[in-house]
């Protein structure tokens, strides 16, 4: 702000020498007004990014201390296909930094692609759909300097991915100059992907649209990397996706520091690209038509619940398909998991990166399944988020200026997103029992239904807690219960990882969640999570019917 | 009850955001049948008021009733005959103007189907396009249709007019007058003088949180000062000093004198003198608004 201050006194006698550290200033207080918009997406990110290049050397060379333990863990895991669909294709798994590279590079690469996306698509077409771009467009500031800020944000932002990644590893004891390297590779995901959502937002006229279609691309760039990594004859696939192109760079491995070439040359054309649209078109507009008149559809108008459910039906439909799609492919790859040549005391260590005995298919499943837990969780906060943007938008006056009780509205949101969660859980579990089936090494129907449900109890748990957060600080309830599922999410992992005592571990909901199949539901754990999530919910709707609303 | 209960009553209403204090112990009651104008500057308290008769926001102290019924307590019953129209028009982007009119009137229970097509008509609403496509006059236009289509025994009208153009703010007009005909209430919050002055029976003056005056239009005139203008034949002379009279001279044989109360002592003075022409002019609404206002610290944060 205080740039545009510097350069206000001067524009009554504009002159040619000024001009350019005028321009100069603009450019550095849109840069920075787009970095501090998002900055606290940036630093949430950059932490994940810190500690899991941390923990992976960590725990690495705490589990495996051994050559003969390592040889074992590469030879009859490196090659799994169905750990390979959540960590990537690994070259070399009896260096810390080659197993490092492996876990780190995998899980970061996805994350990666998904911030590059929200950063392009809030660059270059959240702005806009507030309306907010009309308003510094309508200054002396052109598109491009503009658009040129806004990368210069996004790229600030990965420039601090890359230091996390960075410190994480060198402190977890992995060489300086390879890290940076791996961190490289990780990053160099973030400018291909800003360049989907710079293009996306080209021909999306909402953000909302923006975000679906750019989505739509980090789900194939994932899946072509799934179809590369666990298929020996489509291997070539891996050079179709930039997620493939991370592994390529081969960090700790052998690097091939020349394929940067394809991220560089992708993103620099998507950009370029997306700037010349940006330029050329209408401000407000996308390049896809967007249907403003329709014929009335008064289906689902009847009350406020079923006019949410209207709201939020593209979303949940998104939720459910990529749920039921990874679950499915679980159930596909869990056949090629087996315990050949795993001894009893290394089954035991896997145990212990939070992966139970995760050597026979429904191992294999109870494992996957623990992130449907996160998924449903991560589910309940997203609901709780939809219910908030309705009153941030102030449309919630608009309803509660009617005959809609304020009990009403919030209890009836609640049972849609506690719907959601059961849709999703029993869809997992379904289709995850299908693909499992297709290969004959399902577990019974029943039981995986029951892996489904047991995802249900801290899903129920934490819709409670971020509704209880919401109802009592509105503006940062949202941000805390995502904050919460986290934090309790992580706790686990390190816990476990690191040997701290079990009470301490004990402290997070995800401990007491069994791995179903292999292990039975635990209905007493359950029972208390869902206790604790419908107090708390009741307790959120009590706070809810006492408060002000609070607009943005 | 055999007395009919008044559409709007609050008592000692008052409202705190953290240190500022956005509303003052507000006493206000408007009757059924009555268009009651409610004017202030930006930040004044008028869209505070709104709230907590709408039992949106909590009062601090005392209470608000529509029709009797507690706007905190009892939100949903006090809103079964109050029809609302936000300041700024927050519906969903993804509607149509048709959906939209179909879900707000099955959320209020009851609409005059065959009214709510008229006042499409009137107010030449295109319902086909979703609101996003629509531009800000226009989905107040929906606002507005939805809220009058209920028929309802009190209209709760913010700055309802702001996005309107000329011809709209008639169909506007013509809309609140059939209300009032129809015995309906009208609370209409408002910047635009002259519409209040066209349209409301009462006008009640917010500054900073206090409602400072309120009266019937003549009832506020009356306690104004009343402009007299005096011509002399040759120079102006001269005049005693009287109680409630300003006197300034506009010209070597012109004084202008501003005179509150009573007029007559004045003309008893003037009498004696040789007076060429004599102009009288009533305050209009504009000057007994900005009378209140003069200083420039009558606002509050916005809320």
């Amino acid at each position: 702000m205080s740039a545009t201050a510097e350069a206000l006194p001067g524009r009554g006698s504009p002159s040619a020498s000024q001009a350019p550290s005028r321009g100069a200033s603009r450019f550095s207080a849109l840069a920075r007004r787009a970095f501090r918009d998002a900055r606290v997406r940036t630093i949430s990110f950059a932490y994940l990014f810190a500690i899991a290049s941390y923990l992976n050397p960590v725990s690495y060379r705490h589990t495996y201390s051994t050559l003969a333990e390592r040889l074992a863990f590469a030879n009859s895991f490196a090659h799994n296909k169905a750990v390979v669909l959540f960590y990537g294709k690994a070259y070399d798994l009896l260096t810390v930094g080659g197993y490092s590279a492996w876990r780190t590079g995998g899980i970061l690469s996805i994350l990666a692609a998904v911030f590059g996306l929200l950063a392009g698509v809030r660059a270059l077409r959240a702005e806009e759909d507030a309306g907010r771009a009309e308003l510094v467009l309508a200054g002396p500031v052109s598109r491009d300097t503009f658009y040129l800020a806004a990368l210069a944000a996004i790229a600030a932002g990965g420039a601090l991915l890359w230091v996390a990644v960075l410190a994480g590893s060198v402190i977890g004891g992995l060489a300086a100059g390879g890290s940076a390297y791996l961190a490289l590779a990780i990053v160099s995901v973030v400018p291909v992907f800003a360049g989907v959502g710079a293009l996306a937002s080209q021909f999306a006229p909402t953000r909302r649209m923006a975000i679906e279609l750019g989505g739509a691309v980090v789900v194939i760039a994932f899946v072509l990397r799934v179809v590369a990594d666990t298929s020996g004859s489509l291997g070539w696939l891996r050079w179709a996706t930039p997620l493939g192109w991370a592994e390529a760079l081969r960090p700790f491995t052998g690097s091939q520091p020349l394929v940067l070439l394809l991220p560089v040359a992708f993103s620099t054309l998507m950009l370029f690209g997306a700037a010349r649209l940006a330029v050329s078109r209408d401000v407000g507009a996308g390049l896809l038509p967007a249907r403003d008149t329709a014929a009335p559809r008064l289906w689902l108008l009847s009350s406020s619940t079923a006019q949410a459910l209207r709201s939020e039906l593209g979303g949940l439909v998104v939720w459910l398909t990529s749920v039921g799609v990874f679950a499915l492919i679980i159930g596909v790859v869990s056949k090629s998991v087996s315990s050949a040549g795993i001894s009893p005391q290394l089954q035991r260590e896997f145990a212990k990166l939070g992966e139970g005995s995760i050597v026979s298919p429904g191992g294999y499943i109870a494992f996957a399944f623990i992130f449907f837990v996160l998924v449903i969780s991560l589910f309940s906060c997203s609901q709780v988020a939809a219910a908030r943007h309705e009153e941030s938008e102030q449309r919630l006056e608009t309803l509660l200026s009617l005959r809609v009780s304020r009990r009403r509205w919030l209890t009836g949101r609640l049972a849609l997103a506690l719907a959601g969660a059961v849709a999703l859980a029993f869809i997992a579990g379904l289709l995850a029992w299908a693909g499992a089936a297709s290969q004959h090494v399902a577990p019974p129907l029943s039981r995986m239904l029951e892996a489904g449900g047991n995802c249900l109890p801290a899903g129920i748990l934490f819709l409670g807690i971020a509704a209880f957060a919401y109802a009592i600080a509105p503006r940062a309830g949202v941000a805390i219960a995502y904050g919460l599922v986290t934090v309790a999410f992580l706790w686990q992992l390190i816990g476990s990882l690191l040997g701290v005592p079990k009470w301490l571990v004990d402290l997070t909901p995800f401990a007491h969640v069994a791995a179903v199949p292999t292990q039975s539901f635990r209905a007493g754990a359950a029972g208390v999570m869902v206790g604790i999530g419908l107090v708390a919910a009741a307790a959120a709707v009590a706070a809810f019917e006492r408060r002000d609303l609070a607009g943005a | 009850m055999s007395t009919p209960t008044a559409a709007i009553t609050t008592s000692g209403l008052t409202k705190r955001y953290g240190d500022t204090l956005a509303l003052d112990a507000l006493d206000l009651t408007v009757q059924p049948g009555e268009v009651y104008g409610y004017l202030g500057p930006n930040g004044a308290g008028k869209t505070t008021t709104i709230r907590l008769l709408l039992g949106l926001h909590r009062p601090s102290a005392g209470r608000a009733e529509l029709f009797g019924v507690d706007a905190w307590s009892d939100a949903v019953r006090a809103h079964e005959r109050v029809a609302y129209v936000a300041g700024e028009p927050f519906l969903w982007p993804s509607m149509t103007g048709a959906e939209t009119l179909e879900f707000l009137g099955r959320l209020h229970g009851g609409v005059d189907v065959a009214y709510r097509d008229e006042l499409v008509k009137r107010f030449q609403l295109d319902t086909s396009r979703k609101v996003r496509a629509l531009s800000k006059g226009n989905r107040q236009k929906v606002q507005l249709v939805a809220a009058l289509a209920t028929r309802a025994d009190l209209l709760l009208l913010d700055e309802p007019t702001s996005g309107l153009d000329p011809l709209m703010e008639v169909a506007f007009r013509d809309s609140i007058a059939e209300a009032k005909e129809r015995g309906q209430a009208v609370f209409l919050s408002s910047h635009m003088l002259s519409e209040v002055e066209a349209l409301c029976d009462r006008v009640g003056i917010l500054r900073r949180g206090r409602l400072v005056d309120q009266g019937t239009l003549a009832e506020l005139k009356h306690l104004s000062a009343t402009t007299i203008e005096a011509t002399f034949a040759g120079e102006a002379p001269p005049i005693e000093p009287l109680p409630g009279v300003e006197v300034e001279r506009v010209a070597p044989e012109k004084l202008r004198f501003e005179v509150s109360g009573d007029v007559g002592p004045l003309i008893d003075e003037l009498a004696g003198h040789k007076v060429t022409s004599l102009t009288s002019r009533e305050p209009s609404l504009e000057e007994i608004f900005l009378h209140h206002y003069d200083s420039s610290d009558g606002r509050v944060g916005d809320r």
